[in-house]
């Protein structure tokens, strides 16, 4: 079966900002941080951290309180970023006379409904009580998300979920684009959602040692990529939804196409659970080139991983050097999670929309809080310092790089220039 | 709060279902309530009503069957 195309035609953002793509965009390219001082009620020790949230999101308003009140909040950032990215794409809600058979969704989430699970222990172990909601399996499963996705717009294809850490949601994206360009799906809804601010879930990740501190005055530069000075990462919720559509289906039906997506590769470092190599990423940086039959030449900009951690941030620059040998340090290279936090499993999908706004745009946003402030050890790139406008951008790259080792690599391609 | 009154709150918060349309005739899946929703409810009367329910209860069909089901076990267990 000959490949097809695979052309983006929605895309969905339940934004920290709380506007929409175009006001998201905009204020990344302005360095704009969304990332704000947290403090809990949680007794007896409140969680005091920097946080990116999102407060102006009610389920109720968006999704109905029908539907909404049998979701987890994860599930419920999934379901209105897919139904955004829906409509967006110029989907209609219900299905006409074509078929959706064919039709699909993979999503991401690394922590699934972990709030409804937080809640169940807190009912038993705190308040003593001997049984839970019924509804606690069906809010707290992993696959709540793509479940509800399918069932809301009629998907009578595949409907999985990838849960891989920090790759969750690119890994989702890559095997949704997979579907699409085989022909085996005709659409495709995928993305991710994730709710880090689950008590229990925040202290694991501070037991790690790798979030960034910050109080009410520091909490918005809080998160440092490939800065001298970084002090860690800054957890975040949100979801992220695109839609992949066959591109002659899309044009046959007068779709506005965002970008393409043209490769997607994936690898193992094989050698530590949460220290990252420079080989694995290096593997994955290449596969990507190879599914898309491009080479490092080709390559306009790079989304980074970037989390601003002491280990990751060298390794990936080390990748990216070593991918794109002497023509590194011309090669743009930011990591939109300074500002829009880290959101775990739809960190892929949320830097995937900003990689493809990017190339829609033809601006890139910068590595907020980097200026005048670079590690030396993550020298060798192009660091975008401030947002760039005006450019000529074909083609790009976004990086998700994963505890456990598990690397994944998109690459997209500007709407018109395939055409080209 | 009587049997009657907890079903039509919770009807209406949850489905935004009409109170004038929870009769005692009315069968509970027309009003919306599916098996999930059904323990849902039921466990609102052991929350509210301190009642302890059986795991082989009989499943109502109506909101009257209900409402003497449950009228019955808040009876039956009154301390």
């Amino acid at each position: 079966m000959s490949q097809r195309r695979v052309a983006i035609t929605g895309l969905g953002l339940i934004s920290p900002y709380g506007g929409d793509l175009a006001d998201y965009f905009d204020r990344l390219l302005a360095g704009e941080s969304a990332v704000r001082y947290l403090l809990t009620d949680d007794l007896p020790r409140p969680l005091s951290i920097p946080f990116v949230s999102c407060p102006g999101f009610d389920p109720d308003t968006v999704l109905g309180k029908p539907l909404a009140s049998m979701m987890d909040r994860f599930a419920q950032l999934g379901m209105a970023a897919a139904f955004a990215a829906w409509d967006d794409a110029g989907l209609t809600r219900s299905a006409g006379e074509e078929s959706r058979d064919s039709w699909g969704c993979a999503w991401g989430t690394a922590l699934g409904g972990t709030l409804a699970y937080e809640k169940g222990y807190r009912e038993l172990w705190q308040k003593g009580r001997e049984r839970l909601s019924p509804l606690a399996v069906i809010l707290g499963m992993n696959n709540a998300a793509n479940a509800h996705i399918s069932i809301q717009l009629g998907l009578g294809g595949v409907s999985m979920s990838h849960t891989v850490a920090c790759a969750s949601s690119a890994i989702a994206i890559g095997e949704a684009f997979r579907r699409v360009r085989s022909g085996e799906a005709t659409v495709m809804v995928t993305g991710g959602s994730d709710v880090p601010q689950a008590y229990g879930v925040a202290r694991a990740w501070e037991a790690l040692r790798v979030m960034a501190p910050g109080d009410a005055n520091s909490s918005p530069s809080a998160c440092r990529p490939f800065a001298a000075d970084r002090r860690g990462l800054v957890l975040g919720e949100g979801g992220a939804a695109l839609i992949l559509e066959d591109w002659d289906h899309a044009t046959a039906r007068g779709a506005r196409i965002h970008g393409e997506l043209v490769g997607y590769g994936t690898s193992c470092d094989h050698t530590h659970l949460v220290r990252p190599e420079v080989a694995g990423q290096l593997r994955a940086l290449q596969a990507t080139l190879d599914d898309a039959g491009l080479s490092a030449d080709d390559i306009d900009y790079v989304n980074a991983h970037g989390t601003a951690t002491a280990e990751g941030d060298p390794v990936e620059v080390g990748a990216l050097r070593a991918l794109f040998g002497e023509r590194a340090a011309q090669v743009p290279v930011s990591a939109t999670k300074s500002m829009h936090g880290h959101l775990l499993g739809a960190a892929g999908a949320i830097e995937a929309i900003s990689t493809v706004l990017a190339l829609r745009e033809q601006a890139i946003p910068p590595t907020a809080h980097l200026a005048g402030n670079l590690d030396p050890a993550c020298e060798g790139v192009d660091h975008v310092l401030e947002g760039r406008s005006g450019l000529r951008l074909r083609t790009a790259l976004s990086n998700s790089f994963a505890f456990g080792g598990s690397n994944a690599v998109l690459a997209f391609r500007a709407a018109d220039a395939g055409n080209a | 709060m009587d049997s009657l009154g907890l079903i039509r709150e919770f009807l209406k918060d949850r489905l935004g279902v009409e109170p004038d349309r929870v009769t005692l005739e009315a069968p509970l899946a027309a009003l919306g309530v599916d098996s999930l929703m059904m323990l849902e409810l039921m466990f609102e009367f052991e929350d509210r009503f301190g009642i302890k329910l059986a795991t082989d209860l009989q499943t109502p069909k109506t909101v009257g069957e209900m409402i003497a089901l449950m009228d019955g076990l808040i009876a039956s267990q009154k301390p």
